[in-house]
């Protein structure tokens, strides 16, 4: 037995995008054990939201938990609201939520790929990932009003309306990004260098994600094919709109790229779909009502499903309110999948992960 | 062969970015900005400041009960709430123009904490005053009910005496 060396990465690391900590124990350059630690940033937000924000106002809160998948959380927010008031949204509001969740699953998937490009060591991949990703960005601002913070979903419906030129400016830009699309796929799939970093490293095997309850990309790069979108159809009409599972074998970080690429194919498809077929009618459905009971909402985010629990007592504001984020779900098959890799490659893996540490930690 | 001579290319292709602020980036012309207000059109309902989620709208109240709008650009998340609870269609509009920086000068954060307090005291205040007031009126007008009554019951009474 070779001596054994702990390494220490984070919570503040260069490689690193969140404040996470990891304690590997490494033995040659090989990674024999890991210890992860989440909670450095424990912002109260769900006290916030059963204590200082009314119901109505939540949803613009809960926004901020997450910058990258904003509008996942105001969806799923809202939806456990719309359960508590016992009230049905508008078709065309929620076609609008599932128009803005695509947009913003593509941009979020290429950002996670260009990270890992980056940790890989692939500068020049890392740009040009960001410079394609850019139109996405674009199209949420046209579509949303903002960059980042959507401020999309509000409970009862959307809070604004897709034009028509918007639309049309959609498709435009999504048939402008195809070739790029395709060049990606190219370099990510086909790139040598990039395939001595990435393939058959950090996997994790279909029994251990079943095992481990791992979620997301992350699962379906596995084998294991979970996708709330193919679940649940009372809330969002996925597959109207033709929503199609993707899976691969391999589950290294080589597959989960490829699972986020051919992921923004399918989100391109229902982008077209959901313009194509956008129904007229109300924005938004209005109630006095005051939340009552109890309810639970999952939701397919860009990293995985995300859990929402809600409790209210027929006042303004909330009794209990309880996010689960994708990245809890899978911290323990992150800790898991390095077993065994070099140590080098520990930067690539965790990027691979797409972990959103402000989300779990709230 | 082929990244050799895309590199070379990429020596005379066009910089992807911009030269921001000297050239305009994209901006949809319905972008999320500043708030705008119309005080001729309020009918000081107050319902934007109750819906506005982190507080960036309040009003202060002098005594002779006229309400003042205050709004902090650096608080506000440009949602446009407020706006969508107005129920005078105009009184709040939502710009497509982004917030100028806030300047040390101004100090936005501490000094709106300031204003904020002292307008919900205002308020307050001009709310006790009322009352006192109210309390005052009712008082002189039971006194003078009671009054009436006293008398009213005096001339009741003597007939029944007679
Ligand atoms: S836009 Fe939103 S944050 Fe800004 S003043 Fe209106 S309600 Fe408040
Ligand atoms: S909601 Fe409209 S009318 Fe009411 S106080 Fe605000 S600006 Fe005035």
């Amino acid at each position: 037995m070779g001596r054994q060396y702990e390494i220490p990465v984070g919570a503040q690391h260069i490689s690193l995008l969140e404040p996470l900590h990891f304690k590997f124990t490494t033995e040659n350059e090989r990674i024999v054990r890991t210890d992860a630690n989440v909670y450095y940033v424990h912002r109260g937000i769900e006290q916030a939201c059963c204590s200082k924000f009314k119901f109505r106002q939540v949803s613009f809160v809960v926004g901020r938990v997450c910058g990258l998948c904003s509008i996942s959380h105001t969806t799923a927010y809202s939806q456990v609201a719309e359960k508590l008031l016992k009230i049905e949204i508008p078709k065309r509001a929620k076609y609008l939520r599932m128009l803005v969740i695509e947009l913003d699953r593509i941009h979020s998937h290429l950002l996670c790929l260009s990270h890992v490009a980056e940790n890989s060591g692939f500068e020049a991949l890392f740009m040009k990932t960001m410079q394609y990703r850019e139109f996405s960005m674009e199209l949420l601002e046209a579509v949303c009003g903002n960059r980042i913070q959507y401020d999309f979903s509000i409970v009862g419906g959307v809070a604004r309306d897709l034009k028509p030129e918007t639309g049309q400016l959609i498709l435009q830009r999504l048939k402008n990004f195809m070739p790029q699309l395709e060049e990606l796929v190219g370099i990510y799939q086909h790139n040598w260098t990039l395939s001595l970093k990435n393939k058959g490293t950090g996997v994790l095997t279909r029994e251990d994600a079943m095992r481990l309850n791992v979620v997301g990309p992350f699962a379906r790069a596995a084998g294991l094919a979970v996708d709330v979108r193919n679940e649940t159809e009372d809330l969002l009409p996925w597959k109207e709109v033709g929503f199609e599972m993707i899976t691969d074998t391999a589950g290294d970080v080589h597959a989960r790229n490829m699972i986020r690429l051919r992921e923004i194919g399918v989100s391109i498809r229902l982008i077209r779909n959901i313009i194509d077929g956008l129904p007229e009618s109300a924005l938004l459905t209005e109630t006095k009502a005051f939340p009552d009971g109890e309810a639970t909402v999952r939701l397919e985010a860009p990293r995985g499903e995300l859990f929402y629990y809600a409790k209210g007592n027929k006042t303004q504001v909330l009794e209990r309110l309880k996010i689960k984020a994708p990245t809890f779900s899978n911290v323990a098959g992150m800790v898991h999948a390095f077993t065994g890799n070099e140590y080098g490659s520990a930067a690539a893996i965790i990027a691979s992960y797409d972990p959103c540490l402000s989300c779990t930690a709230r | 062969m082929k990244t050799f001579f895309n590199t070379i290319g990429n020596l005379f292709r066009k910089p992807v970015t911009t030269k921001y602020p000297f050239e305009p980036t994209f901006k949809p012309d319905d972008y999320r900005g500043l708030i705008g207000f119309e005080e001729s059109l309020c009918i000081w309902c107050r319902r934007c400041e109750a819906v506005c989620p982190p507080g960036a709208i309040v009003f202060s109240q002098d005594m002779e009960g006229k309400q003042t709008y205050h709004f902090n650009r650096a608080v506000c998340i440009y949602c446009g709430e407020c706006v969508r609870a107005c129920p005078r269609e105009g009184a709040l509009f939502q710009t497509a123009e982004p917030a100028p920086c806030a300047l040390k000068a101004e100090n936005i954060n501490n000094g709106w904490n300031k204003l904020f307090d002292e307008a919900i005291e205002s308020r307050e205040r001009y709310a006790a005053e009322k009352k006192k007031k109210a309390a005052e009126k009712a008082a002189a007008d039971k006194a003078a009910a009671e009054a009436k009554k006293t008398m009213e019951g005096d001339e009741g009474m003597n007939p029944g005496n007679n």
